[in-house]
């Protein structure tokens, strides 16, 4: 009868094991592993005692969970072996207690620590997917279930810790196989490091063992594998000469190339090392990168001197010719360049906002002040009263010559008697006129006018009721000067009215007129009156 | 006798000399009417035909001044179209003649009667005329733009002229005639030539304006 862990190593034999079929994810490896791992997980439940779940829940749960799960489970169990593997370093004779397994699993295991050293070197550098991780991880585990469950088995047989040699089927392939290893990566000599590694080497075979029994699954101990190799490594140099330390480089330890190389070895390896061609091209190319630190610097030198020399031999840039036209040169070679030369003229001003904002202040504070920089004229000083400009008449002039003549001559004896100029008649009635306004204004303006005292002038005085005159101009006009009754009055002596009258007054009135008609008609040229005739006879 | 007389003469000479000269004889100045030998002076002026009418209407204004005043006779020929001036024997000074003929003169050539009267008050009036043609050959219209320019409009360049001048001046068709004193005439003369040939009044009213102030500064 097939035991469930057989069956599930059986399936995952199926499933091939070329890394770039786990490139891609797929559904059928992915359910086939999840079976295997479900598989071995059952049948390790029985040594677990702590684990919450009693079987690996598959359906509907991603990688991640399905790890959870099985770490869950190995943790304690791991703790527990190391308690035990520490119990056996004290107490060595335990060891021969335990059973030995069968020789037929070992090929397997060791393919198995193989792969697994593979897959160690392959997490240390991992650049792969996630995907392609955990299903390595999964595969890892699985290999190290398996291992731990043909451990279980040798264990419950009790003889496992006592036949190293048992389990590893060839020491010494593994020791070569290990010093290989070594020289591909760091570069050493084989032989050197096989003297020095060789202690060491036991003691991380068996923790490999002993990680490998215990089913290492964690990265840790992944980890400490890598380290106790480079521990080792490390330890070694120390013990080791001078030269040997100098043989080491920066290379040997952080190349990017390990990677490189270990995919290659993962590749040739499961050939068995046939391709020797392509792994003498790895070394040479190895050795390429892996010259010394001086050597390196002695290249950079030499290269560094040809381009120098190169650069001197050439014909120079145009930038270093010194006066170079236009013609000399690339077209807008100039642009590219940046020259230096005095500027006569002073850079635009870039316009930004605050340039614009500040001349937009200083309007505004101008405008507010009133401050605009008129240009004002320069007061002219005049030395000399300003001259009567004689201006050109040209109308008809209305005296003659002769009294032009006669008027300048008169002028010119005796000015006083001059008669007045053009200009002084006009002067004289402007001033009169702005006498007269001023007068009203005064009178206007003033709150106790006086008023001028009047000037003795012929004026016609008009007979108009003093309440008419006082209605136009109050202040300025008194009644005084309103004609008097008896001004009005034109006639003579005591007027009596015709019902006034007395006989006498009639009579005196008609002896009067009889009078005055006497004597007009008197005055008037008589014609052939008596009253001549009668004067002639008396002369004679 | 006579060689008594001379003798006697002589030797009364000599004491006469010695003694006083007899007085300087005293000359009257001769009057017209004696100056020729006691005939009469004329003058004689023709009247052109446009003034013909005008010279009817100023007879009076004409003749009183120099009858009254100048004491010249003046006859008018209607015959032969001429003024006719004859000395007096009341006429002080022979050049009255002169003054009324140049007065009559005055006034055919087109001067008004009470500009032409300043003739006969003042001495050192004249008349100068000169042509247009003198200044300038002008032709057609160029002739009668540069009259036009002379006068002004409504004669009022003129008119500046004889104000700032004290001068009258008379645009007879192409002949000018200028009547004043001897600086003024000039003064103005200038100012019409200027304008014949071509300134713009604007300039002739600035110059005139410059000499009056000059003129008149001199008083």
């Amino acid at each position: 009868m097939v035991t469930p862990v057989e069956a599930a190593v059986e399936s995952l034999r199926q499933i091939s094991t070329e890394p770039p079929v786990w490139l891609v994810p797929k559904q059928e490896l992915s359910q086939a592993v999840r079976a295997a791992s479900k598989l071995l997980f059952a049948s390790l439940k029985p040594h677990c005692t702590k684990s919450p779940f009693d079987e690996l829940l598959i359906e509907g749960f991603d990688a991640e969970q399905i790890w959870q799960q099985i770490d869950l489970q190995s943790q304690p169990l791991l703790s527990s072996l190391r308690r035990e593997v520490k119990k056996f370093e004290k107490h060595p004779e335990e060891i021969s207690k335990l059973k030995v397994d069968v020789e037929g699993g070992k090929k397997k295991v060791l393919e198995e620590i193989e792969t697994e050293n593979v897959v160690v070197n392959d997490d240390d550098d991992e650049d792969d997917d996630i995907d392609m991780d955990e299903e390595d991880e999964d595969e890892e585990e699985e290999g190290e279930e398996k291992e731990k469950g043909r451990e279980e088995e040798s264990e419950n047989e009790g003889e496992e810790k006592g036949g190293i040699e048992d389990k590893f089927l060839k020491i010494k392939e593994l020791q070569e196989y290990l010093e290989e290893d070594e020289a591909r990566e760091f570069g050493t000599n084989k032989k050197k490091r096989k003297a020095e590694t060789k202690k060491h080497e036991e003691d991380t075979e068996d923790e490999e063992e002993e990680g490998d029994d215990e089913e290492n699954e964690d990265d840790t101990d992944e980890a400490e594998e890598e380290e106790e190799d480079e521990l080792g490594l490390f330890g070694g140099d120390d013990e080791s000469d001078e030269d040997d330390l100098g043989n080491a480089r920066y290379e040997d330890f952080f190349s990017r190339k390990k990677s490189k190389d270990s995919e290659d070895k993962a590749k040739y390896r499961d050939m068995l090392e046939e391709d020797s061609g392509s792994d003498d091209e790895h070394v040479d190319k190895k050795r390429k990168d892996g010259l010394s630190k001086h050597e390196k610097e002695l290249d950079e030198l030499r290269s560094k001197i040809e381009q120098m020399e190169k650069a001197n031999l050439d014909p120079k840039v145009w930038t270093m010719r010194g006066e170079v036209t236009a013609a000399q040169r690339q077209k807008n070679s100039a642009l590219e360049v940046d020259l230096d030369f005095e500027h006569n003229v002073r850079p635009a001003p870039v316009i930004t906002e605050e340039v614009t904002a500040s001349l937009e202040d200083l309007i505004k504070t101008r405008i507010s002040e009133g401050l605009f920089d008129d240009v004002q004229k320069a007061p002219t000083l005049s030395s000399k009263a300003p001259r009567e400009v004689k201006e050109l008449d040209d109308n008809k002039s209305k005296k003659g010559l002769a009294e032009i003549y006669e008027e300048e001559f008169v002028q010119k004896t005796d000015p006083a008697s001059a008669p007045l100029t053009f200009s002084d008649e006009l002067k004289k009635e402007a001033s009169m006129l702005f006498k007269k306004l001023c007068l009203k204004l005064d009178a206007l303006s003033h709150f106790h006018f006086t008023p001028k005292p009047v000037v003795e002038d012929m004026s016609i005085q008009t007979n108009v009721p003093a309440l008419a005159m006082e209605e136009i101009a109050p202040m300025a006009v008194s009644d005084a000067a309103m004609l008097a009754p008896e001004e009005v009055f034109s006639g003579k002596g005591d007027i009596k009215e015709e019902a006034e009258m007395t006989k006498a007054d009639r009579k005196k009135r008609r002896a009067n007129k009889k009078r005055k008609f006497k004597a007009k008609a008197a005055k008037r040229p008589r014609a052939n009156t008596s009253v001549r005739n009668s004067d002639e006879g008396s002369k004679v | 006798m006579s060689t008594e007389a001379t003798a006697t003469m002589e030797i009364e000479r000599m004491p006469s000399e010695s003694k006083a000269l007899p007085p300087k004889p005293q000359f009257e100045p001769l009057k017209a009417h004696e100056m020729s030998d006691g005939r009469v002076q004329f003058r004689k002026v023709s009247v052109p035909p446009h003034r013909y009418s005008p010279l009817k209407k100023y007879w009076m204004d004409i003749y009183t001044p120099i009858y009254e005043q100048m004491k010249v006779d003046i006859r008018m020929n209607l015959k032969a179209r001429k003024v006719e001036l004859k000395t007096r024997p009341e006429t002080p000074d022979i050049s009255n003649l002169q003054k009324c003929a140049d007065f009559v003169q005055a006034f055919m050539l087109g001067f008004d009667v009470p500009d032409a009267i300043a003739l006969l008050r003042l001495d050192e009036l004249f008349v100068e005329s000169f042509e247009i043609k003198d200044v300038k050959t002008l032709r057609g219209e160029h002739l009668s733009r540069a009259i036009g320019r002379l006068s002004g409009k409504g004669g009022k360049t003129k008119f500046a002229i004889e104000n700032a001048t004290k001068t009258r001046i008379v645009i007879a068709d192409t002949k000018i005639h200028i009547l004043g004193s001897f600086a003024n005439i000039k003064i103005a003369r200038d100012s019409l030539c200027s304008l014949i040939l071509g300134s713009p009044a604007g300039k002739v009213y600035s110059k005139l304006r410059q000499v009056s102030a000059r003129l008149a500064e001199r008083f």
